[in-house]
């Protein structure tokens, strides 16, 4: 139970104080590190309101395709994309491209919307 | 910029003041103004003016203490060999800050360090591609690099003053791949598609390429402009033998096209300008395969020295924003990765 305006709008709050009111006043050698700042509090607040669903997503994608449940699934399959260990079946191929392009889209709709969007994705 | 005020200190600029005479035989040197410049992730530089008196650069000028920053990433070249690497550059007719003198005595700035003239202009890549107002000249400043970029790889090895560079054997892509798989077995968190993205590259390596000098940093903010015109190639700090398709490959990757990736030539042209530039001035053909192998090694080189920017920040003791952020970087080139090699392979339900 947390009190009301929740985090993740007080953030968002502070944040639009930060460009719009604080970074003008700023010399402007210090409004880059500004806007740094308000990119690491969207990158927060987005991180805040998934939560660590995208993960568990990819986690039980990958308890799929190696049909077992471990903390270690992600490293195993970054070793075995190494050796080429899918390369022997075109399902499991298949598969585990799948899987990339999903963990590659939901790191990037918590890091940077924006880039997504110009590579015509969401 | 940790030490910043100790290196304004009067001795410091004292002990500057009497190298920068001794080096140019000048009477006497008077700096007038020494303060840190933007930019520059892995180094520091510093805007110098100065008044001589005598000597070879008689009069007053405007110049650039180029140094090491804190921390750094292995790949790069010492200062003086990247002096070594600007004065080859310069003698070749490339548009690059006249190198001056160079100094391994810590005795005068704490560290080495070199000397080069500064020029007019800006290198902000973000501003550069999204400035509608350059519009009408960017494909002629395209093909303007494109010829700089042939004359770069108009120096070619043997060159007894560039003998430190590793031979091409040494650092062509097994290499690079053996480096980067190296790398992410000491990173924390797994990266798929990197290991797939290498191992793509280790299946489709091509046979060896006649070795020139690749700048291996050549793109889209790290050159400056003044206004529309030209002034300087910098950040020559990756310098070192390679395939030239290394360097286009890196020019026109997704991740040097900033406000506009629709513009494969850096953000700011089509390829075509580029290209025939280079061709004309080179007489040698650019191949398409070696583009495109060039391009996913540019993805993966990139995300690796993104990652490695990170960890200076989070394992290198060096408190800094920008650093921790570039991190994160790695994952667009990840992205760049699959849509190279996998362009049909957008799952409906991603």
């Amino acid at each position: 139970m947390h009190d009301l305006p929740t985090g993740s709008a007080v953030l968002a709050l502070a944040r639009d104080v930060l460009l719009n009111e604080l970074t003008p006043l700023l010399p402007e050698d210090r409004r880059q590190d500004a806007l740094l700042v308000a990119k690491c509090m969207a990158i927060a607040e987005r991180e805040a309101e998934t939560g660590g669903e995208p993960a568990q997503v990819v986690l039980c994608e990958l308890a799929m395709l190696y049909e077992e449940e471990s903390c270690c699934l992600l490293h195993r399959f970054a070793h075995d994309l190494r050796i080429g260990a899918f390369e022997g079946s075109e399902l499991r191929e298949g598969a585990a491209r799948a899987l990339m392009w999903r963990l590659t889209i939901a790191k990037l709709r918590q890091s940077n919307p924006s880039f997504l969007a110009a590579n015509g994705l969401r | 910029m940790a030490g910043t005020a100790s290196l304004q200190s009067e001795p410091r600029r004292a002990a500057l003041a009497r190298f920068l005479a001794t080096a140019s035989a000048a009477r006497t040197v008077e700096i007038t103004a020494l303060s840190p410049l933007g930019g520059g992730a892995l180094q520091e530089n510093w805007g110098l003016d100065a008044r001589f008196a005598g000597g070879a650069l008689n009069g007053d000028q405007r110049l650039v203490l180029r140094t090491d920053a804190a921390t750094g990433i292995a790949a790069s070249l010492t200062r003086l060999q990247e002096f070594a690497v600007l004065q080859a550059a310069f003698a070749a007719g490339v548009t690059v800050p006249e190198p001056l003198f160079a100094s391994e005595d810590h005795a005068v700035w704490g560290k080495s360090f070199f000397i080069m003239r500064r020029v007019n202009g800006t290198a902000a890549p973000d501003r550069l591609t999204g400035d509608l107002t350059l519009d009408p000249v960017f494909p002629a400043l395209a093909e303007r690099l494109g010829s700089e970029l042939a004359r770069i790889h108009m120096i070619r090895p043997p060159r007894p003053n560039l003998a430190f560079l590793a031979p091409y054997g040494e650092v062509g892509p097994t290499r690079l791949i053996a480096g980067f798989r190296a790398y992410l077995d000491r990173h924390p968190a797994a990266r798929p598609v990197l290991e797939w993205g290498i191992r793509w590259l280790e299946t489709h390596i091509l046979p060896s390429a006649e070795p020139v000098l690749c700048h291996h940093d050549f793109r889209t903010g790290n050159y400056m402009l003044d206004g529309a015109t030209l002034t300087a190639i910098l950040d020559w700090e990756f310098a070192g033998w390679g395939d030239p398709h290394e360097d286009i490959g890196w020019f026109c990757c997704k991740g040097w096209r900033f406000a506009r990736l629709d513009r494969e030539a850096g953000g700011i042209a089509e390829r075509a300008p580029f290209y025939q530039a280079y061709e004309s001035e080179s007489g040698r053909s650019i191949d398409p395969r070696r583009v495109r192998f060039c391009e996913v090694l540019a993805s993966v080189r990139w995300a690796i020295i993104a990652l490695q920017q990170s960890d200076r920040h989070m394992f290198g003791g060096e408190r800094n924003l920008d650093l921790a952020l570039t991190g994160r970087r790695a994952t667009e080139c990840e992205l760049e990765i699959l849509m190279l090699l996998d362009p049909a392979g957008i799952p409906a339900d991603a």
